[in-house]
């Protein structure tokens, strides 16, 4: 339940949709998309973890992000662990400020999830390049700028379910 | 929500620094052995068998977009590539036509081998370069002349039959009478009967003048050479009798005929040295003093 609508009073989370919302991340990493397009989308399943970590602190924690992690990296067949590690750690860390997180406003969230995105991919690069692959560019870096971006899009459609209607 | 410096009323498992431990832990453990030594690879294959169905049904909207997409191809494109397939087709059949030519060319030439082989006489084959430049005298320049031995009065003679003399000969090149030319005279026999006759052309074709018009011969016998010239051997097919017109007013019988060489097309012909010459048989034709010589 996110603070920064307090005039509203919100129907509790129910696991489903959280479920509902990884299974549907995961499926988009799925979709072939056209060559180079990698190079702009933002890391959804990513963005769903922080998104969660912050609003769901009891239902989406570090374990949480090291088994999505763990799913996301058998769906990009990428490196075992990578995005495990990645996620790990930054549901680790907007789970330490939640309490500071949630009374932000959409704004300052942004802000927060940028860093928190560019610490994902820092991370993923390091675990990359620490086995022997070379450096992929500073566009790599541009996915988490995307991601801030579309923050309050996300809050605004993941509110939508939980909104009561008058 | 657990932090250290909180009072914990509920108990929730390991606090999250130990969580951020164990995942990091099995994270690195994952990376060191999917990286060192690909332990990871089996189990990946076989989730990527266990994802491939739902690979697929993420595919099917994305392959059928597509399969609309190329429905609505802009009408551009298909303008502009059919453009170039036709340009294409233009210029595959330019090379068809000359591979064709080629072609029968090559079939000519072996035929004309074939003859020169089959002859134990010795045989020059020659290319046809061009056709005189004079339309009222019958004549064709072949690329052998001089320099292969050719010499004034020798038969030409195609796969089909007699073409007709060499009446010119030049350092590299011959000049050929055909038998349509009307200075052009071949001694023939009707093959079916042995009659003897001599063959005129008239400028365009051949006829057989002064037989009788009780003379038997009738249209479809072959006229052949009968090789009582000393200078044609004998039996080369010349022509092929056409119609018989036996006029009672007239004193000959009308024959005309449609000569059996190629003496309009094909590109090789076979030169047949004299079979004896004799100093006083003249080539059979008049020198063609109408014709400047060509080339």
């Amino acid at each position: 339940m996110s603070l920064d609508h307090p005039q509203e009073l919100l129907k509790p989370v129910n696991l489903r949709l959280i479920y509902l919302s990884f299974a549907l991340a995961i499926t988009a990493e799925l979709i072939p998309l056209p060559v180079g397009s990698t190079r702009w989308m933002p890391d959804f399943v990513g963005l769903l973890l922080i998104y969660w970590a912050i609003n769901q602190p009891r239902l989406v924690g570090v374990g949480t992000g090291f088994t999505i992690g763990l799913i996301a990296d058998i769906a990009t067949a990428g490196l075992f662990g990578q995005h495990a590690l990645a996620y790990s750690i930054s549901c680790y860390l907007a789970q330490m400020r939640q309490r500071q997180l949630v009374m932000f406003n959409l704004g300052q969230q942004s802000l927060v999830v940028l860093a928190l995105l560019l610490t994902n991919q820092i991370i993923m690069v390091l675990a990359r390049m620490a086995t022997g692959a070379a450096f992929v560019g500073w566009h790599y870096f541009l996915p988490p700028l995307i991601g801030a971006l579309l923050w309050p899009l996300l809050t605004k459609v993941l509110l939508a379910p939980y909104r009561q209607k008058h | 929500m657990e932090f250290s410096n909180t009072p914990s009323f509920f108990h929730h498992g390991p606090s999250p620094v130990a969580r951020l431990a164990i995942s990091v832990t099995l994270s690195l453990a994952l990376l060191v052995g999917d990286s060192q030594f690909g332990l990871m690879e089996r189990s990946r294959e076989g989730l990527s068998v266990a994802l491939y169905p739902l690979q697929q049904a993420v595919n099917l909207p994305v392959s059928a977009a597509r399969h609309v997409g190329d429905f609505f191809v802009r009408q551009a494109e298909l303008k502009t590539e059919n453009d170039e397939l036709k340009n294409r087709q233009l210029a595959l059949a330019a090379q068809i036509v000359r591979l064709q030519a080629a072609e029968r060319d090559l079939n000519e030439l072996k035929k004309t081998n074939q003859l020169r082989i089959s002859r134990n006489d010795q045989g020059q084959i020659a290319e046809v370069l061009y056709t005189g430049r004079d339309p009222f005298s019958h004549k064709i320049i072949i690329d052998k002349g001089e320099d292969a031995g050719l010499s004034t009065g020798q038969p030409v003679l195609d796969e089909a039959g007699l073409i007709g003399q060499v009446t010119r000969v030049q350092p590299l090149s011959a000049e050929v009478t055909l038998v349509t030319d009307k200075h052009q005279m071949v001694p023939v026999m009707i093959q079916r009967t042995g009659v003897r006759a001599i063959l005129y052309g008239y400028g365009g074709g051949v006829e057989v003048r002064y037989l009788p018009p009780a003379a038997d011969i009738k249209p479809g016998d072959l006229l052949q050479t009968s090789g009582i010239d000393g200078l044609y051997p004998a039996g080369l097919p010349v022509a092929k009798v056409t119609a018989v017109e036996r006029g009672s007013g007239a004193s000959f019988a009308r024959i005309t005929s449609t000569p059996l060489g190629g003496i309009d097309h094909g590109r090789f012909v076979l030169a047949l040295p004299v079979r004896t010459v004799p100093a006083a048989v003249q080539p059979a034709s008049a020198p063609a003093t109408a014709t400047p010589p060509p080339g």
